[in-house]
């Protein structure tokens, strides 16, 4: 069931990488908050119950809810629905996806004889959705999809401490500190100047400061 | 107890600011905390405490904490006529002098720090706390250099914090992630996961530092940020995430697994050396020159680091001279901005006629970055040549010295020309306090007494932060 879980969440990023329809980004990213959350649940017996409830908030509610709905709420103010024009064609996103998925299980299993008590599907799906988190921020051009990319490398990092929960909760609830970077940017994204000064909220506009 | 009070005291003012948001309390508070983190460093120099578990005056850090507080005391001076000039009404005076005790506040917990995941959380705090800095000019320049140094820095930390899982997988759950606890144990971490960890944590504190590639926010940041800020940022922000690569880099090294760790320091160095080579010959506004110029020291802290042995004292050394150097440059930089209005080079001429100090200390400022004697940089980039020559690798030194030099040439070629020549027309003759200028002048006296005579206490900080790190004389 885990490891259909995890799967799972490495399907969420190949569609990402496949699609330049924000919306879908802001899909992906409720499936991915949902799948953290039950992961967490799984793993219960490693937590104190209080952290318990806090990682349950953190997941459901910010990574499900709340920052989905803030992000569809900027992308249908700003009118824009899609990613236009990325760096790279769709379906060469979709290839590297791929070829980083698989990076990413060859690491996974060449680390086996290494790991202790390191699930290697864990890891392998989360250096994977870290790698295309990062792919989504360097390829694409709207400010809500690096936005979006800048989640998903969380996600990814969220996914990889909760494989060493048991060793170290602490880490876990550090990880969360980045959710404050995250708060940030939808501010900044959310407050009037951001749409006014910067036209269309591409990057392309972030050019005035050059060599 | 006292690191007690070099934490919570910001946090406490702070507080107290905020209910009063009165302009002279603000710059007071300022002040006071500015001598009170002298006395205190000073004090924990001579008499090494800690607030255990997580706080601990070491031999390496205190290097850097002495260097934080010489510099802020400068930079505190400087901010009295600089928020005298800035017109900011009151309730964001306050909220300016907040976010400067903060931003100081979190850049001391970094260097005091003896766990790596609280270390982390202070590098974070240090981004939140100095982002409202660079929106300072509030216009679209700013918004865009704000917004890359938010999202570049949280990416980056991000990746340190992947850096972070995976050296407590190398750790197991024998080991924790207390410094000393991990150098004690060296042994004992899993040499894959640890060679895994090294890059990402290098690559994430190394955003913050300033080194290519990873280098992007900074340019901008520098450059729209007011200049006893930039001062702060380039002076200390980037020392403080050297700090915590070098920690890494440390317990890489007990664990035996310094050779790749050395490689990545070097290239990265040379890389940042390179990138400033490249932008400083056709560079047109002074603040950003000051800017890259931060991208090259940093890249030659990382050179000293990785080449080991002397090249670790050469890296302190080195820290030291550019910290006091540039922040003394960006300062001035300040008064330069005060004059002419414009940080084009092309619209600054004739600085000595307009403001003969100013013009002095920009010359001079510009001497003590460029490593001439009798400044320490001339001492660090000498002794850096050598570990070159005794790492066995002495090809580097041709790329090395042909990078400085273009450097070189660049910056001076555009300090020169501001320096020299008839004042533009237009130019608006105004008064500098001279507040504006004691900073600068302390700065490079220490450089100079550093340089000429290197005073004994001077020389044995500097020499036991390098043993520390397995280096040294």
């Amino acid at each position: 069931m885990i490891n259909f879980l995890i799967v799972l969440f490495g399907v969420t990023m190949l569609y990402v990488a496949a699609t330049s329809r924000i919306e879908a980004y802001v899909r992906m990213l409720v499936a991915q908050g949902l799948v953290l959350f039950l992961l967490v649940v799984a793993d219960w017996q490693n937590f104190h119950l209080l952290n318990l409830l806090f990682l349950a908030v953190e997941t459901l509610g910010f990574k499900a809810i709340i920052i989905p709905w803030f992000l569809r709420r900027v992308v249908r103010r700003n009118g824009v629905f899609r990613e236009l024009e990325p760096y790279i064609p769709n379906f060469f996103s979709v290839v590297i996806a791929s070829l980083i998925f698989a990076f990413g299980f060859v690491l996974a299993y060449g680390s086996l004889d290494f790991a202790q008590d390191i699930k290697p599907l864990y890891f392998g799906v989360s250096v994977s959705t870290m790698l295309t988190g990062l792919l989504v921020i360097t390829t694409r051009k709207m400010l809500v999809t690096h936005v979006a990319g800048y989640m998903m490398l969380e996600n990814g990092i969220f996914l990889l401490s909760l494989s060493m929960a048991r060793e170290m909760p602490l880490l876990v609830n550090l990880g969360v500190l980045l959710d404050i970077f995250l708060g940030i940017f939808l501010l900044g994204l959310f407050a009037t100047k951001i749409k006014s000064t910067f036209d269309e909220s591409k990057i392309d506009a972030l050019t005035h400061l050059r060599d | 107890m006292l690191i007690a009070i070099l934490i919570l005291f910001p946090l406490a003012a702070g507080v107290l600011l905020l209910a009063l948001k009165s302009k002279t309390v603000n710059v007071a508070t300022i002040y006071l905390y500015a001598v009170l983190h002298l006395v205190i460093s000073v004090w924990l120099w001579r008499q090494p405490s800690s607030l255990l578990p997580f706080f601990l005056v070491d031999d390496l850090n205190i290097l850097f904490l002495l260097v934080l507080s010489v510099l802020y005391l400068g930079v505190a001076f400087y901010h009295g006529d600089f928020l005298k000039q800035s017109g900011l009404s009151p309730r964001w005076h306050t909220w300016y002098a907040i976010c400067l005790l903060l931003f100081n506040c979190c850049m001391t917990g970094v260097i005091l720090s003896t766990h790596l995941g609280l270390l982390w959380v202070f590098v974070e705090g240090t981004t939140l706390a100095s982002a409202p800095f660079i929106y300072y000019e509030g216009n679209k320049a700013a918004l865009e250099a704000t917004w890359k140094y938010v999202f570049i820095c949280s990416v980056g930390i991000a990746l340190a914090f992947v850096g972070i899982i995976l050296l407590s997988m190398s750790a197991g759950d024998t080991v924790s992630l207390f410094f000393d606890d991990l150098g004690a144990n060296a042994g004992k971490l899993s040499p894959f996961w640890l060679r895994l960890a090294f890059p990402f944590i290098l690559m994430g504190f190394g955003t913050k530092m300033g080194l290519a590639p990873v280098h992007a926010w900074l340019p901008d940041a520098h450059a729209e940020s007011p200049a006893p800020i930039s001062a702060v940022l380039s002076g200390t922000l980037l020392n403080t995430a050297l700090l915590g690569i070098l920690r890494v880099y440390r317990v890489m090294d007990l664990a035996g697994q310094a050779a790749q760790a050395r490689i990545l320091l070097v290239a990265m160095g040379f890389l940042s050396l390179f990138v400033c080579a490249v932008f400083v010959l056709k560079n047109r506004n002074y603040k950003r020159m000051l800017a890259y110029s931060s991208i090259e020291n940093m890249g030659l802290i990382a050179v000293g680091a990785g080449l080991g042995g002397v090249g670790i004292f050469a890296a302190m050394l080195h820290m030291v001279a550019h910290s006091l150097g540039k922040a003394s440059l960006f300062l001035t930089a300040g008064n330069i901005l005060g004059h002419y209005g414009t940080k084009d080079v092309a619209g600054v001429r004739g600085l000595l006629r307009v403001d003969r100090a100013t013009g002095w200390l920009w010359i001079i400022g510009f001497l003590a970055l460029a490593a001439f004697p009798p400044f320490p940089a001339f001492l660090s980039e000498f002794l850096m040549a050598g570990a070159i020559l005794d790492g066995g690798n002495a090809w580097l030194l041709v790329p090395f010295f042909l990078l400085l030099t273009v450097i070189l040439f660049g910056m001076g070629h555009s300090v020169m020309q501001m320096a020299f020549g008839d004042p533009n027309p237009s130019v608006r003759s105004q008064r500098t306090p001279l507040v504006n200028y004691i900073p600068q002048v302390l700065f490079l006296a220490v450089l100079v007494a550093v340089g000429l005579a290197m005073p004994a206490p001077v020389y044995d900080l500097v020499q036991r932060a390098a043993l520390s790190l397995g280096g040294g004389r």
